[in-house]
């Protein structure tokens, strides 16, 4: 039998592509410094769109932003590609969402935190004001929807910045009074929005429960097809059931998600339909992400009451 | 440095798996990889039920323990008379199915699917460090897989005949005195530990395409399995490396530029080899029409 030897021919031709791999990984190790733009800026690096709209207001001109997961992304199931590691690579500071929001990711942002500032934007957030319970650690991770509650967020980005680049100091901490104040305007906005509907109309329907904290802040009452997870399937029951309570409140609209399919939507306004009750699709909500960038949507303020908006016109 | 350790971690996998995938592809079992990446549902969802956490090292636990599960279980039945492809099936749909019960019944608001707690990601292998009494070790994932590999390397290197005489005929293997059936579990064993430990590292899709795709390339163009294993696994190696490449050229994700390189390899193979490839045949076939 001569595989043996066979086998060992084989493998030197493995043994090169070897060899010019660690040459190759030894060329294109870290090249600029870590954590400096080339113009002299902070670079951060943000999970979702909405913490990367903080650090970029509050940051103002001494950061550059990179956000990971763009319009339309599902933060529970966001793939990295090569691109979005080497954004993470050279940050200095990375900010994520934590509560398990970004998923098998968060493990490896925890262990990042032993080379760079990795911090999660609800670390300090009072643990009583989240929703979950205490004694698993599992807690809804759509903080944002709250935006009162955001703005503990808003700080947490704020003092990362001061402490990381104490140099400019200053001016994160006037961008950020700056933009803690239209962050209050905003929730009194939405709150004022929300009085508008009628209080036995007050009722959001939507495919995920993304919106436990929107409810719970302004009143209104969440009700969800599917559970927390977005990959959970719901089954037939639920369908029926969601069908049967929109029909029996009276309901007059219901509500898709920017990330995720409007199927299961439409599927249970025809159900409501052939049951004689007229709901509409009051519009799309954004939810696990904002709108294009340069949008108004495209923002955090922007997007809030783009939802705002949007639930008060179809429910009042 | 990255750049390093996602290559290194690609190379392993790939090795490993495409060891493996050669005699999978021999038992006509290729896909058992895929069917323990849906079969370790239930074994995570019970871990979490039983720790209350998604702890990653709760999550393995479970995710090994169904692993093991399921090939036992696929092997008794394939053992039992019926066909691979249908024992595979059936194991791992209705393994499945009980995870999805499992979670929809306790554990509903949860976010608890494989992609979530089980499945990791070849892009953070290197930020994945293992600690060892303060000192930084490297890459979790590169311990595990170079521990796996070795495993393998040494199990197949100390009964390499008995492994090729019950991959290819098992009535002889018998006949010979080899105890088959503790081989057939040895290697089934073999396939759910780095299917399980690859999973948790690098994701499914990578490990399911490198148990298949690099064995099969190297089953069309030799007929001796110390080759086929040798360009198995240097199918792999060339499809991590160029993969990886590609992956940063294009930005994309890095385990579907891997597994689209060895597809195209496939491919290529599969119209260039010497003696079963397309082009082959079809010189034989004019050959033939000209000699009549």
């Amino acid at each position: 039998m001569d595989d043996g030897k066979r086998k060992v021919n084989a493998w030197w031709g493995v043994l090169p592509l070897l060899l010019g791999m660690l040459l190759l990984a030894g060329c294109s190790g870290s090249g600029n410094a870590q954590g400096i733009s080339e113009d002299g800026k902070l670079l951060v690096t943000a999970t979702t769109g909405m913490i990367g709209d903080a650090a970029r207001e509050i940051g103002g001109e001494h950061v550059e932003v990179t956000t990971l997961m763009g319009p339309g992304v599902d933060p529970h199931l966001f793939k990295a590609s090569q691109g979005d590691i080497r954004k993470l690579d050279r940050a200095a500071v990375v900010f994520y969402g934590g509560l398990h929001l970004e998923g098998n990711m968060e493990r490896v942002l925890v262990k990042m935190a032993a080379q760079k500032t990795v911090v999660a934007v609800t670390d300090d957030m009072p643990r009583d004001r989240l929703i979950g319970s205490a004694d698993t650690g599992e807690f809804d991770p759509h903080v944002w929807f709250d935006v009162d509650l955001w703005t503990v967020a808003a700080e947490t980005v704020r003092d990362t910045l001061i402490e990381k680049d104490p140099a400019n100091a200053e001016a994160y901490r006037e961008q950020g009074e700056r933009y803690l104040n239209e962050l209050k305007e905003l929730d009194t906005y939405v709150r004022e929005r929300m009085l508008e509907i009628p209080e036995e109309g007050r009722v959001l329907v939507t495919a995920h429960d993304a919106f436990g904290y929107f409810g719970r802040a302004y009143e209104v009452e969440v009700v969800g097809l599917q559970g927390i997870s977005t990959a959970a399937e719901f089954g037939a029951r639920d369908v029926s059931a969601l069908r049967d309570y929109l029909v029996e409140r009276n309901i007059k609209a219901v509500f898709v998600e920017s990330s995720l399919p409007a199927r299961s939507m439409q599927a249970i306004v025809a159900g409501a339909a052939q049951q004689g009750h007229d709901v509409t699709i009051g519009g799309e909500l954004f939810s696990d992400a904002m709108g294009e960038p340069g949008t108004e949507e495209g923002t955090y303020i922007g997007m809030i009451r783009h939802n705002a908006d949007t639930i008060a016109e179809a429910l009042k | 440095m990255m750049d390093f350790w996602i290559i290194l971690t690609a190379v392993l996998v790939a090795s490993a798996c495409s060891i493996l995938g050669c005699f999978l592809i021999l038992r006509r079992m290729a896909l058992v990889g895929d069917a323990i990446s849906h079969a370790v549902l239930p074994g995570i969802a019970i871990a979490f039920l039983m720790s209350g956490t998604r702890d990653s090292m709760w999550m393995l636990l479970g995710a090994t323990a169904f692993g093991l599960l399921t090939v036992f279980l696929i092997q008794t039945l394939q053992t039992s008379g019926l066909q691979s492809d249908a024992s595979i099936g059936i194991v791992f749909t209705a393994l499945f199915a009980v995870g999805v019960l499992l979670i929809s019944l306790n554990a509903q608001h949860i976010d608890l699917d494989l992609d979530c707690v089980l499945f990791g990601e070849i892009a953070y292998v290197p930020w994945d460090t293992w600690t060892l009494g303060g000192t930084d070790m490297g890459p979790r994932a590169v311990w595990m897989l170079g521990i796996t590999l070795t495993v393998i390397l040494l199990l197949l290197g100390l009964f390499y005949k008995q492994f090729k005489i019950c991959a290819f005929d098992p009535a002889m293997a018998v006949a010979c005195g080899i105890p088959v059936l503790l081989f057939h579990y040895l290697l089934m064993g073999m396939v759910s530990m780095t299917a399980v430990s690859s999973f948790e590292s690098v994701g499914a899709i990578l490990v399911v395409g490198m148990l298949i795709i690099p064995a099969a390339t190297a089953y069309l163009l030799t007929n001796r399995l110390g080759v086929m294993i040798g360009l198995s696994v240097a199918v792999g190696i060339v499809s991590a490396v160029a993969g990886y490449l590609i992956s940063y050229a294009l930005d994309a994700s890095i385990a579907g530029c891997i597994v689209s390189v060895a597809g195209i390899l496939f491919i290529l193979a599969l119209i260039l080899a010497p003696k079963n490839g397309l082009i082959a045949r079809f010189a034989r076939r004019r050959n033939i029409a000209q000699v009549v």
